[in-house]
């Protein structure tokens, strides 16, 4: 410690009204609160306590004015807290000059640091002399401002808030709207007053003083003007250069569905679409900006090579989509047939009207006087896979109307190729949605009627095969070919029958019923494997058919050219037995529209309508002087019935006829004709031939709407009335 | 991989198409029946016809999406399965 007597270089107006052998020793000890200057100390320093004033001879008060001017109004009562805690006065050496630079960033700090050397008065002419001093007690004062600092970074900690949880969401919390303290941000005094205020006199006086002393100041002694020179620093130029900063266009279209895009997560495909979207925005732009926007591109995942495009799954489906619009197109008139649609004549045909097609005034003409019953063909289904092979049966799906599964296979021994079943539909006339191939000729089909997607198959080999249609799978579900109690000789026919007396829950569904030359019926059931119950023995059957109302009741055909009624409860008896044909029987078909009435159509030429009481057949048709391989009946009308002999179908309209039948159409040449089937939604009849052809004919017969059910009752009971 | 082949044959041989377009999602064709100025004709003016239409379609109702566009007229009519990585495109005269 050294004690310092430093001369006082003010301005000399001080006054040091003290005697100069004392000399203070300054004490750079932290704890010094003030000094006073009143007493012995030579130092020019101001005392916070007792702020020094300076005096002129004339006894003005020229204190120079502090730079720095804390205003005590606007410390937060805590932090006087913390000033406490600390023992901070901020009246010490240290204060000034670490207050120097808080002064600079008092404006971070705001009222914390502020509020630190509220107390302190920060003279700047003083500083040079303390700048010694300073530097000794600078540390400690660094470290009192991290601890400051620290105590402001507490004091923040206090207020982090406690983790928000749902109670402390759904608490009601009190919202106190107050009215803070004034807050003084800029104020300037006013420098002109009112003449009539209060101060005006005063201030009248003091300008007019200051008038007189300016006055006063040209030459008088008092005043002395003085020139200085300032040094001016010698400018410097300094070039700096940079790289050119490139600037780039970029532009969006904002659509409706980009912003749905990212919002909703694609945000990927969004950010490519954008892309495409500025890429296709741009063909007007110059070629300059077109390389930009190229330089955008790299980012941009690459679309996908040709070859993956092209044996893509999606590409697949999309091309099957694409034949069947191609194909619509195509046969529109005659799907339109089909659907018993108005047929439009396109207006933009370039061709002429062919002979046979009719012009607008026949059409009208036609629809005016019923036409004679007539079948048009439509079209037919075939495709390469199929020509050369017999059709074997046809069935609907049940589910879809539109589907129609084909099975193709030869009835007789020899000539057995693979059997193949094809799926069509009718929005693909040219080629089968499905293709399954089996082992062996197919000989019956049946789709189930519970779930449409499953498809029984019976084969010439005596296995029955069920496949799943919906899957693209070649290979059947469940094959009977492994199992134990597999018919041995050809499936002749297989249907889904549905179990509404069912002895237990499990049995209830469906089960698949078939009759195989093997001479036996079984029941198959779908457990965990294929269950064959067995329901008959020693029939050597052809056919069968369920009674549509009483599932426990069916009857079957035999190749002697008996019917025999059977019931699935008992296994040892028939309860009826119809014997008049004298071949064997081909198909049984039980009446949609009457209960008791049935139809057998058999090789000895003759087809019979049958009334289940009546052992006797009501009606026997001997038109077709060959084998009748089928039998069906239309779904709409109840006295019309199809029939397939090998040479010709003919339809018959007992209401019309019951000797002849109403049309008849031979086939065509070298053809054989094999199958029929009616459709349920249509007047269209699916006529299967021995070439792998199903063609595809509209019937118009001119019924009218009802189902002629009556007709058919009137006639049975007018033929029997008139055999009695 | 053959199925994709068969296909494209078929529909080729069906009555009236004149021809068979694919072409990649930059308008690009990858495939094509036609003569190649024609191919390139097409490729660029349906691209942008497509777009458009998607564009239309989804801006109606984002969750929408273009899923086929026939274009009719005189002369043909033009059939495009549009998809994220490629276009369709059969033209096909049916009165033919």
């Amino acid at each position: 410690v050294s004690s310092r007597a430093t001369n006082v270089s003010t301005s000399g107006f001080l006054r040091v009204s003290h005697s100069r052998t004392h000399s203070r020793s300054i004490n750079a000890s932290m704890s010094r609160r003030s000094f006073s200057l009143a007493g012995d100390g030579r130092v020019l320093e101001k005392a916070p306590m007792q702020p020094a004033r300076v005096f002129d001879e004339n006894g003005t008060d020229v204190t120079p004015q502090p730079l720095y001017r804390p205003d005590p109004a606007a410390v937060p009562p805590r932090q006087s807290k913390i000033l406490m805690a600390q023992d901070v006065s901020g009246a010490t050496f240290s204060d000034f000059f670490s207050s120097a630079f808080h002064t600079t960033y008092a404006s971070f700090g705001g009222p914390f640091t502020r509020s630190l050397f509220e107390s302190s008065i920060v003279s700047k002419s003083s500083q040079s002399t303390m700048e010694s001093l300073n530097e000794e007690i600078e540390e400690p004062s660094s470290k009192r401002e991290g601890i400051i600092s620290l105590s402001d970074v507490q004091v923040r900690r206090e207020e982090v808030k406690e983790p928000t949880t749902e109670d402390v969401l759904n608490k009601k919390v009190d919202i106190h709207l107050t009215e803070t303290e004034t807050l003084c941000l800029l104020d300037i005094p006013a420098t002109s007053v009112s003449v009539e205020s209060e101060e005006a006199e005063i201030v009248k006086q003091r300008n007019a003083a200051y008038t007189e002393l300016c006055k006063n100041r040209m030459g008088n002694d008092k005043y002395v003007e003085r020139a200085m020179q300032t040094f001016n620093g010698a400018p410097k130029a300094k070039e700096v250069q940079t790289k050119s900063i490139t600037k780039v266009d970029a532009a969006i279209t904002a659509t409706n569905w980009d912003i749905y895009d990212t919002l909703s997560g694609t945000g990927v495909e969004g950010a490519s679409c954008l892309q495409k979207q500025e890429n296709f925005s741009l063909p007007a732009s110059s070629s300059s900006s077109r390389t930009e926007m190229e330089v955008f591109l790299v980012p941009v995942e690459d679309a996908p090579a040709p070859e993956v495009i092209l044996y893509s799954e999606k590409f697949q489906q999309d091309l099957l989509v694409m034949e069947k619009v191609v194909l619509q197109n195509i046969f529109q008139p005659k799907l339109a047939a089909y659907r018993q649609l108005p047929i439009l004549k396109d207006p933009d045909s370039t061709q002429k009207p062919k002979d046979t097609g009719k012009t607008e005034k026949q059409i009208q003409k036609t629809e005016d006087i019923p036409s004679s019953p007539a079948l048009e063909p439509l079209w037919s289904f075939t495709c390469e896979l199929t020509v050369g092979r017999n059709v074997s049966s046809m069935t609907w799906n049940k589910m879809n109307p539109d589907l129609l599964a084909v099975g193709y296979g030869h009835f007789d021994f020899e000539d057995q190729k693979s059997g193949l079943v094809c799926c069509w539909s009718l929005k693909n006339l040219k080629w089968p949605d499905r293709i399954f191939h089996c082992e062996s000729a197919v000989t019956a089909l049946d789709f189930s009627g519970h779930n449409g997607c499953l498809l029984a198959v019976g084969m010439h080999n005596g296995s029955i095969a069920t496949y799943n249609v919906q899957s693209k799978e070649k290979t059947p579900i469940t094959d009977s070919s492994e199992y134990p109690h597999k018919h041995t000789g050809p499936v002749w026919q297989v249907k889904w029958v549905s179990q509404e007396r069912a002895h237990s829950e499990e049995e209830k569904g469906e089960a698949l019923v078939s009759v195989s030359a093997d001479g036996r019926i079984c029941k198959w059931v779908l457990k965990k494997d294929l269950d064959c119950l067995v329901i008959w023995r020693e029939v050597p059957g052809l056919c069968f058919d369920f009674h549509p109302e009483d599932s426990n009741i069916y009857l079957t055909g035999t190749e002697e050219g008996f019917i025999h009624k059977c019931s699935c409860s008992y296994n040892e008896q028939y309860l009826e037995t119809y014997k008049e044909h004298k071949g064997p029987v081909y198909q049984i078909t039980w009446s949609p529209f009457s209960p008791d009435v049935f139809l057998s159509c058999s090789s000895d030429w003759t087809i019979q309508l049958w009334r289940q009481d009546l052992l006797e057949p009501v009606l026997v048709f001997t038109s077709p002087c060959m084998a009748v391989f089928d039998v069906a009946w239309s779904p709409k009308w109840a006295t019309v019935f199809g029939v397939v002999t090998e040479k010709r179908l003919e339809i018959w309209d007992l209401g019309a006829s019951i000797l002849d039948p109403t049309i008849v159409q031979d086939a065509r040449p070298g053809v054989k004709l094999t199958s029929l089937q009616f459709a349920s939604e249509s007047d269209c009849i699916l006529l299967g031939d021995s070439d792998g052809q199903v063609g595809v004919y509209q019937l118009n017969l001119n019924l009218g709407e009802g189902t002629q059910v009556d007709v058919l009752e009137d006639i049975i009971r007018s033929t029997l009335a008139s055999q009695l | 991989m053959a199925e994709v082949e068969e296909t494209l044959k078929r529909i080729q041989s069906q009555k009236g198409v004149q021809g068979i377009i694919i072409i990649n999602a930059e308008g690009i064709p990858i495939k094509s029946t036609l003569d190649n100025s024609s191919t390139v004709q097409y490729a660029g003016l349906l691209h942008q016809l497509v777009m458009k239409t998607r564009s239309t379609v989804r801006d109606l109702d984002p969750q929408n999406d273009l899923t086929f566009l026939r274009v009719r007229s005189k002369k043909n009519e033009i059939m495009i399965a549009p998809d994220k990585d490629y276009f369709l495109i059969v033209i096909q005269n049916p009165s033919d």
